[in-house]
């Protein structure tokens, strides 16, 4: 592999690494918070990439598309906290598994009846299509670019969020003890409703920006969904920090090897996970 | 004075163990009022009826002349009251500052009568702890936080349960201090504690339970005419 494959393969991987931390952080900070294993979170995924072909086809704006179909998984997050996820606070660990794989089963239902079984494409909007160049050899296309840098902005934004407003403070705090949360006098239900809205979002983002760089297919959300463990489980279960740096490891990773081991790729990121969970049982950044 | 909390007929159970039976007293705006009673008499538990963290079966509170009974611990709080919880409720992941930072909030009138900064200046031992995270502090260190955090939400009432357990002398010292200090402010304040001495001292009025049930109610001047019941129903 020369130089310039070799650049472009790394930012390809930090690119799909920034994706995946996306989603992953969604998971493991409703995992972190609230004790709730989304099993369904990949489904938001998918949902997020289809309602951005809906809205781009209909109203022929990427751009319209991408802050009506976000606004839109706000909402799903907050009904299905609402009506459904508030149940669980009080149960185990079987009745989450159980719903949130039903909600599994509805949401690829629903992807199936509306938009059909045959693969979908969304057009790279035409303000970020083509490529520019990094040096006198290397092209890189502009759309992925965008990806990465709205993923750090997002990553930032969260970081700050978390580390330095009082919002974020209650959430780590509720993270910690929850009823102490509630002994201070804040509503500990509208804390969850809304990490678990964050959480939703974060998912449907990284659908909605991947929709015109992936095929739209069944079954997409599933497939995300065990990346998105492999990311969790190496970072440590709840920490966001983990997520961040496990992320663009299994992205990089998983990229080199498509390249270098197209025989092992589809194996890579679980030897790697294997690897480090021998090292690090807990994962990378468990608290 | 118009009482800032009744307590009527609390019948408290965990599960099939019935551990308060018809618990009732009241409480004037302004008061300091001890709570005192051997370990597992349910002192905590009482707290926790009025608070809702351990609701009762039957019995209401009171709170402001309004029945509080069925509202949920965190709306109970919003209406001025705060908690010092047994253990002290240490955030392992929140720094000294963030605790201070996150509790803090404008009472129901929109007044704050207490600050970050007024809250240091009564605890000068957590300005070196800034930074440190709420569980790598010492004993006192936390109970002084937890007071703190208490503070700044700017309650009418609160409620402290077992303060000084476990502190050095020199520090639980500092902690009455304070507690004083909260008590000129105007805060009414339920205090469970073991120390009969300063509570003598320090609170208007004293609740003694026993086995889920208050067997005296009375200010000091009474508690001193039954010493010998109420030492009697401390002793181990
Ligand atoms: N969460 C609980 N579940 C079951 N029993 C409890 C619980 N908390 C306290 N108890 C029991 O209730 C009784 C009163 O406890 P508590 O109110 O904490 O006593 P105190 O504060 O006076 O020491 C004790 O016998 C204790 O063992
Ligand atoms: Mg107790």
């Amino acid at each position: 592999m020369d130089t310039s494959l070799f650049l472009v393969q790394l930012l390809n991987g930090v690119q799909y690494g920034l994706l995946l931390f996306l989603i992953a952080s969604g998971l493991t900070l409703v995992f972190g918070v609230m004790g709730i294993l989304n099993l369904a979170h990949g489904s938001m995924y998918m949902i997020g990439a289809y309602l951005a072909y809906y809205f781009t086809t209909l109203t022929g704006s990427f751009f319209l598309a991408f802050i009506i179909s976000g606004s839109i998984a706000l909402l799903i997050g907050i009904v299905i906290e609402r009506f459904l996820i508030i149940h669980l606070y009080k149960r185990d660990h079987l009745d989450q598994v159980l719903l949130t794989v039903g909600l599994i089963f509805i949401f690829n239902s629903i992807q199936s009846f509306v938009w059909g079984n045959d693969p979908l494409g969304v057009e790279v909007p035409a303000l970020l299509s083509g490529s520019i160049k990094l040096t006198d050899i290397i092209e890189y296309p502009i759309y992925r670019l965008f990806i990465s840098a709205l993923c750090i902005v997002v990553a930032v934004s969260m970081y700050l969020t978390i580390n330095k407003t009082k919002l974020g403070m209650m959430i780590r705090a509720g993270e910690s003890d929850r009823a102490m949360v509630e002994n201070l006098g804040v509503d500990i239900s509208k804390l969850f409703t809304i990490v678990f809205a964050i959480g939703v979002f974060l998912a449907s983002l990284a659908g909605i920006v991947s929709a015109p760089i992936v095929s739209l297919v069944p079954g997409m959300g599933e497939h995300v969904l065990i990346s998105c463990f492999v990311v969790v489980v190496i970072g440590g279960l709840g920490s966001i920090k983990g997520a961040f740096v496990a992320a663009l490891i299994v992205g990089i990773v998983d990229t080199y090897s498509s390249v270098l081991l197209p025989q092992i790729s589809s194996m890579s990121i679980y030897l790697l996970m294997a690897l480090i969970l021998l090292v690090k049982p807990q994962g990378l950044f468990k608290n | 004075m118009s009482n800032i909390l009744e307590v009527h007929g609390l019948q408290t159970l965990y599960g099939a163990s019935h551990i308060l039976h018809g618990v009732s007293f009241d409480i004037k705006a302004g008061e300091t009022v001890s709570i005192m009673g051997r370990n597992g008499m349910g002192k905590s538990t009482t707290l926790k009826s009025i608070l809702g963290i351990a609701p009762p079966r039957s019995g209401s509170v009171i709170y402001k002349g309004e029945d509080i009974t069925r509202l949920p611990t965190w709306k109970r709080m919003r209406q001025d009251i705060a908690y010092v919880p047994e253990g002290r409720g240490m955030f392992h992941n929140l720094t000294v500052k963030e605790h201070l930072l996150m509790a803090a909030r404008k009472n129901s009138r929109g007044e704050a009568n207490w600050t970050y900064d007024q809250v240091l200046e009564v605890f000068p031992r957590l300005i070196e702890r800034l930074t440190n995270k709420g569980t790598q502090l010492s004993g006192g260190e936390q109970q002084m936080l937890a007071i703190g955090r208490a503070l700044l939400t700017n309650p009418d009432l609160l409620i402290l349960d077992e303060a000084t357990e476990g502190l050095a002398p020199l520090i639980r010292k500092e902690i009455w201090q304070v507690i004083r200090k909260i008590k000129d402010s105007g805060v009414s304040t339920i205090i469970v504690d073991k120390n009969i001495k300063v509570l003598n001292e320090l609170c208007e009025m004293h609740i003694l339970i026993v086995k889920g049930k208050v067997v005296f109610n009375g200010d000091s001047e009474t508690l001193n005419e039954n010493k010998e019941f109420i030492e009697q129903s401390l002793a181990v």
